[in-house]
């Protein structure tokens, strides 16, 4: 009997929250204010919150039509799995002192896990055969390579921030960096890992792929890239990984940088965390989607090479000699 | 005296090494592989030299304290060093004929369709 | 019976496994006219092979054993080993293990793969002595007979390099290999003459228990010249051009045993003499030396990778990345960073094996492995796709393949290390380690897109997949590949930790052939602790549960047949789009990919372009001037 219920309550962390309820509802909503904000910003009017819904439930009901020249299995099961990748990177990222599944994964495996749903939107572009496809993917793979080596940066720096404060000397556990923060409060009050935390906001909207960034979906330029055969119901889907994913890394940066804030009921801490979410995504993702135009590729790859980096280094190099 | 061994052997790899490195004709660089074993060779057997030694070939009965032979073991080895020595010359040439046939040259220089 | 009993001991099974190999060889050479002859004792002899091996494990891993072999029974004189010896310790069998399974999944491969060329007998001969010269130097306790191995190894894969000799580039592959190889085959013959000279004796155990005594300038110089010499059979930089070179041209069912087995040798005869003969690992110069080298040939060779657009040839550069890993990790000189390279090592063999395989079989069927003129066999070759992305996410280190299995333990080590030596320069390490694995997967997201997805050039309309043996080979790779990496705490248990358990236990490998090993230095081998947590089974469940959730919402949704119809014949709607063009061929070729990377880096690339020329005098020179650095270097540190 209690094995049933331990089985029912995980599936229900998988599926309610911090899972698909969760992720569908908070990220659509982040999705939403985002475009509010970007378009208060702007000086439009911009459209209702719940736009992105509305987008879904239009996009379910349109024909989903497959294109000739695609193999077809990988161009349906790409946006698949790049939603159930996601959900199952938000089941690992702590919600305060709450983790829905404790000590499975560490940040170095969620730093490998967030490359799954991007490898599942370029096999998916890949797939449908399409030439804007290609250039969309040597960009897309490009964009990742730039995020990546200021991610790892200020990711090895909270972990050595963390690990050499427990006495271990290096920590690679999100539940112990959680843990940590209950105890000693808030990582970003600490002053060598501010510039980390900055680097880690301008990496967020990189990751997601937005404005920008978003050079590999460059709707003026190349039609939207990997997307560009996607229709229907497949594309709702990678419509609402995007959403996810922002929601994922404004968590992400919450639990590095922003922990301990929890107040220990879940639903509190459940609105808590997307109230910082919300936040975090209007100044990383909204802000810088406002006020700059789309680089070129070579220049994110530069930027986040130099520009990003170089506060993550320091950070790192700071953290590394105990400040 | 022996140290003139040791001093012939070193030159001879590098004057081997050196023919590699310089001579841009595929005949040279075989004859520089050969040079640099010969050299292997003089080492080898220059290491189990005992000045006034004989030849190490005793049955049991003969051996005794008194025997002063040289070391056998690196003669084995320089046979098996001439040997594969041999493998190899024998080999690049065979492959420096197929490149002349290919390639229509023997210059190094000119045999580079594998780069970067 | 007695004498039944006697010969089936599990003591005689490294010779027999070793035998068997040459046999089969001098077999086919002699009676291999027939093809179905021939490819019964091909099979008969690998097969024996991967068995002895096996039964091996359970002595020398589960019970800790080591054999030490005396051929003809002549052991030791006057306190100095007299004859031929082979020992075998975990470390010995683990590569033993490795080359067996390579050897036995690229034997059944060839068997078809092999089937439209002519002269497959002088073929098999070449791989089976190839196979048996691994085998030998692995297994061998003596010096000289490693250096015998290596060069009957690196005749056997000359010989397969310039096999397909009409192939573009075959000779003149062969030709730089050769020279190179015979210049690192004198340098490991020279070594081994210096030691000899300070020591007498050319038993491994003995001279581990000789050499650290007695260092002196010529022993400083035999270190460098043997580094330098399995260096070169390791194709670590500077040598990586002729791995480049050689994969390019040889069969597939050859690269696989070049780059999967005849690098790990290099590998092994490295930790041979750095843990066991000089036992100087423990010096942070050594390590500096292992681990600098480790992570340029893991950079240098990644980013060449990247400017390639031959498949084969971009294999060899990742092949040499994923080889920097392994040196790296063995560099550390810690339990954990011994433990993770030997791991990757492992991983390298089964996903660089299946992704050559499956290159081959792309060769096989279309005749080129040029990813400018290939394109969307995905729907031609369904189960070759499959197999390849399996191998391409596990190089790319993506969870749960084994390939993030050993790097997550690779950048535990690094980091650990950093940590515990309080040396920055590790740490620097660790960021190139994860760079590269990002720059891999590029590379793998270039030829999937460029081979397998993207657009089917209209002249590969005809294309079929390979036939079934071709793919059961794969498959097997593709298994052990998802088996290595949804069970990590078997592999590390069951041969990684008992094989670098045998690397910091010297004493014991000296004294099981008899010889006193109460001076070995004692390296300290630090503790197996994980910095983080990854349990890649219960990640799968949970993955599979939510990819079930959303495939069931999916499918109740709007993922339907009837919005799936395939009706596509001649309606406009099912074409792709052109922006007002009209339909034609524009699939984005190898080469134009990751442009905005590239166009940062072009100094860099150019640079690298023009340094790799091609010209064998280039290489040789880089083999001496290595030579030449590290035994300067040796001589003043060690």
């Amino acid at each position: 009997m209690t094995v049933i219920l331990e089985a029912l309550r995980y599936l229900g962390y998988v599926l309610v929250f911090p899972g698909f309820l969760f992720c569908f509802l908070a990220g659509m909503l982040l999705c939403g204010i985002d475009r509010k904000l970007v378009a208060k910003m702007q000086k439009r009017v911009g459209p209702p919150i719940l736009q992105p819904f509305y987008d879904f439930f239009k996009l379910c009901g349109k024909e989903t039509i497959v294109p000739a020249a695609a193999e077809r299995i990988s161009f349906m099961l790409a946006p698949l799995l790049g939603l159930a990748a996601l959900v199952v990177i938000q089941l690992f990222i702590p919600v305060f002192s709450f983790t829905a599944f404790y000590g499975m994964a560490d940040i170095i495996v969620i730093l490998y896990l967030l490359l799954i749903p991007a490898i599942s939107i370029i096999m998916g572009g890949a797939a449908s055969g399409s030439p804007y496809a290609g250039v969309g993917l040597s960009r897309e793979m490009v964009t990742i390579i730039s995020c990546e080596l200021p991610l790892v940066l200020v990711l090895l720096a909270v972990a050595k921030t963390v690990g050499s404060a427990m006495g271990t000397g290096l920590c690679f556990s999100l539940s112990d960096i959680a843990e940590y923060q209950e105890i000693n409060g808030s990582l970003i009050t600490r002053i060598s890992m501010l510039p980390a935390a900055a680097a880690m906001l301008l990496v967020i909207p990189g990751e997601t792929g937005s404005h920008p960034f978003d050079t590999a979906e460059a709707e003026t330029e190349i039609c939207e890239g990997l997307l560009a055969e996607y229709s229907g119901a497949a594309l709702g889907v990678f419509k609402l990984s995007h959403a996810v994913k922002m929601l994922t890394l404004s968590s992400l940066f919450a639990a590095l940088f922003l922990g301990g804030l929890g107040t220990g009921i879940l639903v509190l801490d459940a609105l808590l965390l997307f109230l910082l979410c919300a936040g975090i995504t209007a100044v990383s993702i909204s802000l810088v989607h406002a006020v700059t135009a789309r680089l070129k590729i070579e220049q994110i790859f530069k930027f986040y090479w130099t520009v990003v980096s170089l506060p993550a280094l320091l950070s790192l190099v700071l953290a590394w000699y105990g400040l | 005296m022996i140290l003139l061994n040791y001093i012939a052997a070193f030159f001879l790899i590098a004057l081997g090494m050196y023919t590699i490195v310089t001579k841009y004709n595929l005949v040279k660089t075989v004859i520089g592989l050969s040079i640099a074993d010969y050299g292997v060779n003089l080492l080898l057997i220059s290491i189990g030299f005992n000045p006034g030694g004989t030849a190490p070939i005793f049955t049991w009965s003969e051996l005794d304290y008194n025997s002063f032979f040289v070391d056998p073991v690196p003669q084995a080895l320089t046979l098996t060093s001439i040997v594969i020595g041999a493998c190899v010359t024998a080999m690049s040439l065979a492959l420096v004929i197929k490149l002349e046939e290919q390639y229509g040259t023997i210059d190094t220089r000119k045999i580079r369709r594998l780069r970067g | 019976m007695n004498l039944l009993g006697n010969v089936l001991s599990y003591q005689h099974f490294p010779i027999y496994a070793i035998m068997v190999l040459f046999m089969g060889s001098f077999l086919i050479a002699a009676f291999g006219e027939n093809r179905r002859v021939r490819n019964i004792l091909a099979l008969l002899s690998i097969t024996a092979s991967l068995i002895f091996s096996l039964l091996l494990i359970n002595p020398v891993i589960l019970r800790g054993e080591i054999i030490g072999y005396w051929m003809g029974a002549r052991s030791i004189a006057g306190g100095y080993a007299i004859g031929i010896a082979l020992e075998v310790d975990a470390l010995s069998l683990f590569f033993a293990l490795l080359a067996a399974c390579a050897i036995f999944v690229s034997g059944v491969y060839s068997i078809q793969y092999m089937s439209r060329d002519d002269n497959e007998k002088e073929y098999y001969t070449l791989y089976l002595l190839l196979c048996g010269g691994v085998m030998g130097m692995v297994l061998s306790g003596d010096l000289f007979n490693m250096f015998i191995m290596v060069e009957i190894l690196t005749f056997a894969a000359v010989a397969l390099t310039a096999f397909r000799n009409t192939a573009r580039g075959a000779v003149e592959a062969a030709f730089k290999y050769l020279v190179v190889g015979c210049m690192g085959s004198t340098f490991i013959l020279v070594g081994t003459a210096m030691l000899y000279a300070q020591t007498h004796t050319l038993n491994l155990a003995q001279l581990a228990q000789l050499v650290p005594g007695n260092m002196n300038t010529a022993t400083k110089a035999a270190f460098a010249l043997l580094f330098v010499g399995f260096g070169t059979k390791a194709f670590i930089v500077p040598f990586h051009p002729l791995a480049a070179d050689a994969h390019g041209a040889a069969p597939a069912s050859v690269s696989v045993i070049i780059s999967g087995v005849l690098t790990k040798s290099g590998i092994y005869g490295i930790i041979r003499i750095t843990y066991f003969l000089f036992q100087s690992m423990g010096l942070g110069t050594m390590q500096f030396l292992l681990v600098f080298i480790g992570s340029v040939s893991m950079f240098v060779c990644v980013t060449m990778a990247l400017a390639q657009h031959d498949f084969k040839r971009l294999l060899a550069f990742h092949s040499i990345s994923q080889i920097g890993y392994v040196l790296t990790a063995v560099g550390l000189c810690t339990a954990l960073g011994l433990s993770a390279g030997l791991y990757h090592a492992i991983n390298h063999t089964l996903f660089k094996g299946l992704l050559f395989l499956a290159a081959g079989a792309v060769l096989h069927e279309t005749g080129t492995t040029d990813l400018n003129k290939l394109g969307g066999l995905a729907r031609k070759m369904p189960h070759t796709t499959v197999l390849f992305l399996i191998g391409a996410l596990s190089i790319s280190g993506v969870p749960p393949f084994n390939g993030f299995a050993s790097k997550w333990l690779i950048y535990q080590a690094t980091y650990q290390k950093a940590v515990e030596s309080g040396n920055i320069g590790f740490l620097l390490v660790t960021v190139i380690a994860l760079i590269t694995s990002v720059l891999t997967l590029a590379s793998f997201v270039k030829v999937s897109h460029s081979v397998f997805f993207g657009q089917l050039p209209p002249e590969l309309e005809k294309v079929k997949e390979v036939s079934w043996g071709m793919r059961f080979a794969m498959g097997i790779f593709a298994l052990l590949c998802i088996v290595t990496g949804l069970f990590p705490n078997l592999v590390t248990t069951y041969l990684t930790e008992p094989a670098a358990a045998a690397a910091f236990s010297v004493q014991r490998y000296i004294e099981a052939m008899g010889f006193d090993g109460s001076a070995a230095v004692e390296i300290l081998a630090g503790s197996f602790r994980y910095a983080g947590v990854w349990e890649p089974v219960s990640w799968l469940l949970v993955l599979c549960i939510a990819l079930l959730a959303v495939t069931i919402a999916a499918l109740a949704g709007r993922y339907d047949n009837v919005s799936l119809c395939r009706t596509a014949a001649g309606d406009s709607k099912y074409q792709l789009f052109y922006g007002g063009e009209e339909q034609s061929f524009s699939q984005l070729g190898g080469d134009d990919m990751f442009w905005g990377f590239k166009h940062n880096w072009r100094g860099y690339f150019s640079f690298m372009h023009r340094l790799h020329s091609g010209i064998v005098n280039d290489y040789a020179l880089w083999a001496v001037a290595d030579l030449a650095l590290v035994m300067l270097f040796s001589l003043i540190v060690l």
